[in-house]
């Protein structure tokens, strides 16, 4: 697909951020705390997308960011680095987002950041509006709101490998050290979670 | 990233499974303000250091910091238990051997005899410095006193 690079996704840069991780998480331990700061600046980003992501309401990420950091922090003694920095903090965003969700299941409701002004220079967004579209007849506000309800009638196992592989990059192989799953079973919980997506946009656009 | 090795999940080029990843696509220009993203990492640091200096270190902490091993493999960790223990009760014994006798009336036998011999008598007067015999600290009684007896304490006659 054309111009099919997700401007927000970063790769995950393993091999080259190890020993910086490492580095900074044993000073952490050792109640440096601006070390941890410079963790909270490289990897804010990252969590707060996946939050963000998996509840579809900003005010909720900013929150649950707020708790994965500080929940990271205070553990981080029993931290043994037996994963990477990256996947540990990881797998806390994601459990802590799931239970986060548990707690207020009645009172979901969606709240989204608005759209970069760039997305009008993107291809994909004028093969989107180009005439003989289906979409050509709805507001992009419109579109968006329709697919983050779709995202979340997602499980939460489904709703995490789709935000993390499809919207943030993240190999099978690291989705599954996040969930503790095998390669194989995210690969097919991935599958599932999309045709799911594909039955409900199709039905919104018929 | 789609994977093009991904065979599950790139079977079909169905207009659905497109426009889902352009959806996918766009949705990464969902992007918070900067404003808020600044604010919530500064809430995120203060709280850090509240953690921080409310959390105290405690022995158990410092530990498995300092030696994970110890907790990571707990064999060894029961081990270097035993070991210490072991060398604990040996140094405890061969100190006791040393100072047999030595000690006080808790010491043996012979500790109990030497408490029970040393019996002297003593006392808790105080003993003052002996004065020169020329020396007199009162004077002798005049006779020529402005202080005159006005009674008797003997018997009336």
């Amino acid at each position: 697909m054309a111009g099919s690079e997700n401007p927000n996704i970063e790769e995950i840069p393993e091999e080259a951020s190890v020993p910086d991780d490492e580095d900074l998480v044993l000073r952490s331990q050792q109640g440096d705390v601006r070390a941890f700061d410079e963790l909270v600046e490289k990897y804010h980003g990252k969590i707060y997308g996946l939050t963000y992501n998996m509840t579809s309401n900003r005010e909720d990420a900013e929150d649950l960011t707020q708790e994965v950091f500080v929940k990271a922090f205070e553990a981080l003694p029993r931290f043994r680095g037996n994963s990477s920095f990256y996947t540990w903090l990881y797998r806390i965003a994601v459990n802590k987002t799931i239970n986060y969700r548990k707690k207020r299941n009645r009172k979901r409701t969606l709240s989204l950041d608005q759209f970069d002004q760039e997305i009008k220079g993107d291809d994909v967004y004028h093969d989107l509006t180009a005439k003989g579209s289906p979409l050509r007849s709805m507001s992009l506000s419109e579109l968006q709101e329709k697919l983050n309800e779709a995202l979340q009638h997602l499980s939460e196992k489904h709703r995490t490998v789709v935000v993390m592989h499809d919207m943030q990059g993240i190999p099978h192989e690291e989705i599954a050290k996040v969930v503790k799953a095998s390669v194989g079973t995210v690969r097919s919980r991935l599958f599932y979670a999309r045709r799911q997506m594909q039955t409900e946009l199709t039905e919104f656009m018929k | 990233m789609m994977e093009k090795s991904d065979n599950m999940e790139t079977t079909s080029e169905d207009p659905a499974d497109v426009l889902l990843r352009q959806l996918f696509h766009l949705k990464g220009y969902e992007t918070p303000e900067t404003a808020r993203m600044i604010r919530n990492k500064q809430n995120i640091m203060r709280q850090v250091r509240e953690v921080s200096s409310r959390n105290h270190w405690n022995l158990s902490d410092l530990l498995e910091v300092n030696i994970p091993w110890f907790f990571a493999e707990p064999r060894y960790g029961i081990a270097a238990l035993f070991v210490v223990f072991a060398t604990l009760q040996f140094w405890g014994i061969s100190t006791n051997k040393q100072a047999d006798g030595k000690t006080g009336i808790y010491s043996g036998d012979r500790g109990i005899a030497m408490a029970g011999q040393n019996t002297g008598v003593y006392t808790n007067s105080v003993s003052y410095p002996k004065l020169p015999d020329s020396l007199t600290l009162f004077a002798e009684k005049q006779g020529d006193s402005s202080i005159k007896p006005v009674g008797s304490f003997g018997p009336k006659k």
